[in-house]
């Protein structure tokens, strides 16, 4: 563990009520990085997702983003999710509004861009995901993997310094998870330090710099996708691989 | 249904309220009026412009009302989904003793109790009554109206606040952004519903002394008593073309800003 660690997260916990699903979570990224979170169902993955962007809120431990508390009262919330994306599993795109205008609302409402501005960074970031000809199209009108990039195009907008996905291809028909796969390729390729949810192991695979397994909200086991995955030191991680591949 | 069965609809929908509004006097002749006597017509058409006079006290009634009861209970209706503490509760109960009121008490308590003053405009005036009727209409309105914008409000899924939110939209933001818009569209419906009612509700201003378009109709047919039903029948029509025009417009207004559904998936 470094002193200049990207995000340090440390002893997080959190409870609902009486329960408890997060115990003592600790993991770090340095900036560039790609880490996937893995897990059961309902182990706590996207609780702490939610943490690191305070759309749920830690009750113990911290979280360093570049060097700032993010679990400090003091923080301002729309200033730190301005620079922390992020893409969720059932896309929750703006129903009301085209893909440019899904993508443009950041930069024009938050950021203060004018009009044209915010249309042409939009455009931009469409293109990127490969979605220049759906530009004027509305949610309702693209498929699940059209929806999901659209989805990235609006957390990419706001040029953050860390991306979360949330499952991002687990509501998608198979045939439809390799494009949105395949812009997180490109991402990856482009440097972008990235925390991932994911039952896509052979991405994890790929580009993952560290894995991180959680069970019933604690960490099991972490460690570099080659260990993690051929050498599993935890019964609990070689039993909830093989599981996933039996799905696959 | 043919632009004729709703006309006639109309008519024996006014009929009904027209005859409880006569329940206590019942005028005589009733049955032995028909329809297509000229004499009626002729009388009928001679005090066009009485009722005329009527018809319009009856739109800026509901006009004003309903305005009101937008600019008040949008905003109920926003506190009792996103508010808390006193302020929600407040709102909730002032909704529930609105709601739960007759509104001829609520025009009496306006304009007698309350003892709302004239309104000077300049070039118009607006009389205590009037005021009255606006502001009981419009208050008992905005109740309605809240409950309205409450449920379309809830309706709009929670993901998509919180998908403003990852965006650094701060919660009033994102509820302005991108639930407020959506939560307008779902109202349409419950939005016309509220309209024909407040139109027809206006009638109820008789108990402060304002002569709309029904009370000057009662007031005709008291005075030719064989005119009852082609007196009524002309009231209807002119109450069935202000909600087909503006139930219409409201129509036209959802589909220019429905949101695109594609085939695919
Ligand atoms: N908003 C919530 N209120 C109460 N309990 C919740 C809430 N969100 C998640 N939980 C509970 O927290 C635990 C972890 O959930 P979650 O983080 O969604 O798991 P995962 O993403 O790994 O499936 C589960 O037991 C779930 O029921
Ligand atoms: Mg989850």
């Amino acid at each position: 563990m470094s002193d200049d660690d990207f995000l340090r997260v440390t002893d997080v916990s959190k409870w609902y009520g009486e329960e408890q699903v997060l115990h003592d979570v600790s993991f770090e990224m340095d900036r560039g990085d790609v880490t996937v979170l893995i897990g059961p169902s309902g182990s706590g993955k996207s609780t702490m997702l939610r943490c690191v962007n305070r759309l749920a809120e830690a009750q113990e431990g911290s979280i360093l983003l570049d060097g700032e508390e993010v679990l400090s009262p003091d923080l301002d919330v729309d200033e730190l999710r301005r620079e922390v994306g992020m893409v969720f599993q059932g896309f929750n795109l703006f129903a009301h509004l085209t893909a440019v205008g899904n993508v443009a609302l950041g930069p024009r409402r938050v950021l203060g861009l004018s009009e044209t501005e915010a249309r042409e960074r939009a455009e931009d970031q469409l293109e990127r995901v490969g979605l220049a000809d759906q530009l004027d199209s509305y949610p309702a009108e693209l498929s699940g993997g059209q929806q999901q990039r659209v989805g990235i195009a609006r957390a990419l907008a706001m040029e953050p310094k860390l991306m979360l996905f949330d499952e991002p291809t687990s509501a998608l028909d198979p045939e439809l998870i390799g494009e949105v796969l395949e812009v997180m390729h490109g991402l990856v390729d482009e440097g972008m330090t990235m925390l991932v949810v994911t039952h896509e192991m052979s991405f994890a695979r790929a580009v993952a710099d560290e894995i991180v397994f959680l069970d019933d909200g604690r960490v099991v086991e972490r460690g570099p996708p080659e260990q993690l995955f051929e050498r599993p030191e935890e019964e609990r991680t070689g039993r909830f691989l093989e599981r996933i591949a039996s799905h696959d | 249904m043919s632009v004729a069965g709703t006309l006639a609809l109309a008519a024996v929908e006014s009929l009904g309220a027209a005859a409880r509004a006569t329940a206590g006097a019942p005028p005589t002749g009733l049955s032995t009026a028909f329809v297509g006597d000229a004499v009626d017509w002729e009388f009928v058409f001679r005090n066009a412009d009485y009722l005329g006079v009527g018809a319009l006290l009856t739109i800026g009634l509901t006009v004003a009302s309903i305005l009101l009861g937008f600019v008040v209970g949008f905003p109920a209706g926003a506190v009792e989904v996103y508010g808390d503490g006193y302020l929600k509760r407040a709102v909730t109960v002032a909704g529930i003793v609105l709601r739960g009121t007759p509104i001829v008490v609520i025009l009496i308590v306006m304009y007698f109790v309350v003892g709302v003053p004239q309104i000077n405009l300049g070039v118009a005036s607006i009389s205590s009554a009037m005021t009255a009727g606006i502001l009981g209409l419009g208050l008992r309105s905005a109740a309605y109206q809240s409950q309205i914008f409450r449920a379309t409000l809830a309706s709009v899924d929670d993901g998509q606040l919180e998908a403003g939110r990852s965006i650094g939209l701060s919660r009033f933001e994102a509820v302005r952004y991108v639930v407020v818009p959506q939560a307008l569209r779902r109202s349409i419906p419950g939005f016309q519903n509220e309209f024909t009612i407040v139109l027809k509700d206006t009638s109820i201003v008789f108990a402060i002394g304002l002569a709309e378009l029904l009370t000057r109709g009662y007031d005709l047919f008291s005075e030719q008593t064989t005119a009852v039903l082609e007196v009524i029948l002309f009231i209807s029509a002119i109450y069935f073309v202000l909600t087909f025009t503006t139930n219409r417009a409201l129509d036209r207004l959802g589909s220019y800003y429905a949101i695109p559904e594609g085939e695919s998936t």
